[in-house]
């Protein structure tokens, strides 16, 4: 005996196809009422027809419309109206998803990291320009740590006299016309605002990391968790990544170069950012950089399937081990040596 | 009259026509463009140009050698869609299959992981009715599969993922109807490395289609619109 059901009806059949029982849905095909059986079955469930037929026909076996096994029979599938209001329902559901991907902080994380890399990147090209555009009016300027704040000084001053004024150095020949000076202005002004955007971008990135991934937030910042999250594609995947991925992202050129031309493999990629890679002497930044990759493996596990997240005691032990790494090779070994 | 120019055009179906290497298809949005492609009335009938740098089951309609319209499902039927996209070989189908206000009364089922493209997807249902835009994996089918009460004659499956022949075959045997079309648009470089150059990735793809009982009825090189690019267009043989 088998019994087949879809969103709307369920039969029972015997193995020759004769069908034998049915219940259809003779309620109000309303657009809610679609989704919710819809819903049902996209999560594996039964339908209120199909339930009652097995409870009538206990030894039958149940499988949902379309599994192999089920004999050729004369099943009840929709007529054309129940199909339209299905089909209505299917893009609303559609819909709905849509709307709801919105809620996945994957993405968010990815939008956030992405904006505030293309925030960076765009302030740095202004500010270089704002650089050149104000030394071509007043060569003698000279900028060193001062860069920075080259774009509220531009938006302060009312004049490029004001400005040379400011800057030490004495009022060109030759000045911009007072359209160009506005504009120039502007752009300092762009350049300014830009610092405090990108704070804030940053300040966002902070939040959300923290609280989608604790563990890795606590190990090794918010910011670079999430950078490593976004370029593992999820917080999923990111744990399901062997560590010695992990270690290389953010190295990829580097990394195929080394499988495509047998260059030696990179020691680490966006891992190199946190000071315990960055500031150790060279000869150890790769057992670093495998010691905490797996660390980070670990962290994300926790995070992805949501344990009890790390403390600071817990990251105070990892910060044992680097030591400890540090302190067993306070010289670099020779490569005699073996 | 005989003087004239052979002429290259010629229909493949009520709403699609061929001229030469240009792909048309009758708007069934009129005054609509859905993914910047040039519109052009003939004979007062406005027509999309189908792109087929931007879509593969057009670029297979112009690499063929065989006649390009049994790369076509016939007009009013339904369709599976697999790996939908954002609806650029989608708007062409549904010109083809639907028509204005679905006269022809078709009906394209187009299944899509990515909510991005959903969001295209459903844009474009609202306008163009027989469409069904569904969000799911192509490979789950019992989440979605409801929708196909009945078995279709034509599949179109453009996933670019690992284990895509896998899912073609089994969406075969669910879905297709006996005698119906399958084609399956197959980016090499999206199969498991083994070592094997794509002329061998391609020849293990028809193998395999092939045990699977499908008759491989032509491998279109789809070189030059999308490289590394391979649609099978196999046909379900009927039991007899």
């Amino acid at each position: 005996m088998w019994l087949w059901y879809d969103w709307r009806a369920a039969a029972v059949a015997d193995g020759n196809g004769n069908i034998v029982d049915e219940e259809i849905w003779d309620g109000n095909y309303h657009q809610h009422a679609i989704i919710e059986r819809l819903q049902i079955i996209a999560k594996g469930g039964m339908i209120k027809e199909a339930k009652v037929l097995a409870e009538r026909f206990p030894e039958a076996t149940v499988l949902l419309h379309g599994e192999e096994q089920l004999p050729d029979a004369d099943w009840p599938f929709p007529d054309d109206e129940a199909q339209a209001s299905a089909d209505t329902a299917a893009i609303a559901m559609s819909k709905l998803g849509v709307a709801m991907a919105a809620g996945d902080p994957d993405k968010r994380l990815e939008y956030l990291v992405r904006a505030s890399d293309e925030m960076r990147t765009a302030h740095l090209t202004m500010e270089a320009r704002l650089v050149e555009w104000v030394v071509l009016f007043l060569p003698d300027a000279r900028f060193g740590a001062d860069r920075s704040a080259l774009g509220n000084t531009v938006a302060d001053s009312d004049d490029l006299e004001m400005l040379a004024k400011k800057l030490a150095v004495e009022s060109p020949p030759v000045g911009p016309s007072k359209s160009e000076w506005k504009a120039l202005r502007e752009f300092g002004e762009g350049v300014s605002t830009f610092r405090g955007r990108l704070d804030r971008l940053e300040n966002a990135v902070r939040t959300l990391a923290t609280e989608h991934l604790p563990s890795n937030s606590m190990l090794i910042g918010p910011l670079l968790a999430a950078r490593l999250c976004v370029e593992a594609h999820g917080r999923m995947r990111f744990a399901r990544l062997p560590s010695g991925t992990v270690q290389v992202l953010g190295a990829e050129k580097a990394f195929f170069n080394h499988l495509k031309t047998g260059a030696p493999p990179p020691k680490h990629g966006h891992i190199f950012m946190h000071p315990w890679v960055s500031r150790s002497p060279k000869w150890i930044r790769g057992k670093i950089s495998r010691t905490l990759a797996s660390k980070i493996s670990i962290a994300a596990k926790i995070d992805a399937f949501e344990g009890t997240p790390w403390t600071e005691a817990d990251v105070e032990l990892v910060e044992i081990r680097i030591e400890e790494i540090r302190n067993n090779f306070p010289t670099p070994q020779s490569r005699l040596q073996r | 009259m005989s003087k004239k120019n052979r002429s290259r055009k010629e229909d493949l179906s009520w709403a699609v026509r061929k001229d030469g290497r240009a792909l048309w298809s009758i708007n069934a949005n009129p005054r609509s463009s859905v993914y910047g492609e040039s519109l052009r009335r003939f004979s007062g009938v406005e027509y999309r140009r189908w792109d087929p740098s931007r879509s593969k089951l057009g670029a297979a309609i112009i690499r063929t050698k065989r006649n390009p319209a049994l790369l076509l499902p016939l007009a009013g039927e339904t369709i599976l869609y697999l790996g939908a996209g954002h609806g650029t070989s989608i708007s062409h189908l549904h010109d083809h299959l639907c028509g204005h206000d679905n006269h022809q009364g078709g009906r394209l089922v187009c299944v899509d992981l990515a909510p991005r493209c959903l969001r295209d997807l459903t844009h474009l249902a609202d306008s163009r009715p027989g469409l069904i835009p569904v969000l799911g994996d192509a490979r789950k089918f019992s989440a979605w599969g409801v929708l196909m009460p009945r078995k279709v004659k034509w599949l179109f499956q453009d996933v670019s993922q690992a284990g895509q022949v896998e899912i073609f075959i089994k969406a075969a045997n669910r879905f297709l109807a006996d005698d119906g079309i399958g084609l399956l648009s197959l980016k090499a470089a999206s199969e498991r490395w083994t070592g094997d150059d794509e002329a061998q990735v391609f020849a293990n793809v028809e193998i395999a289609l092939e045990q699977a009982g499908l008759t491989v009825e032509e491998s279109i090189d789809l070189a030059g619109f999308e490289d590394n690019h391979m649609l099978f267009a196999v046909r379900k043989p009927s039991n007899n």
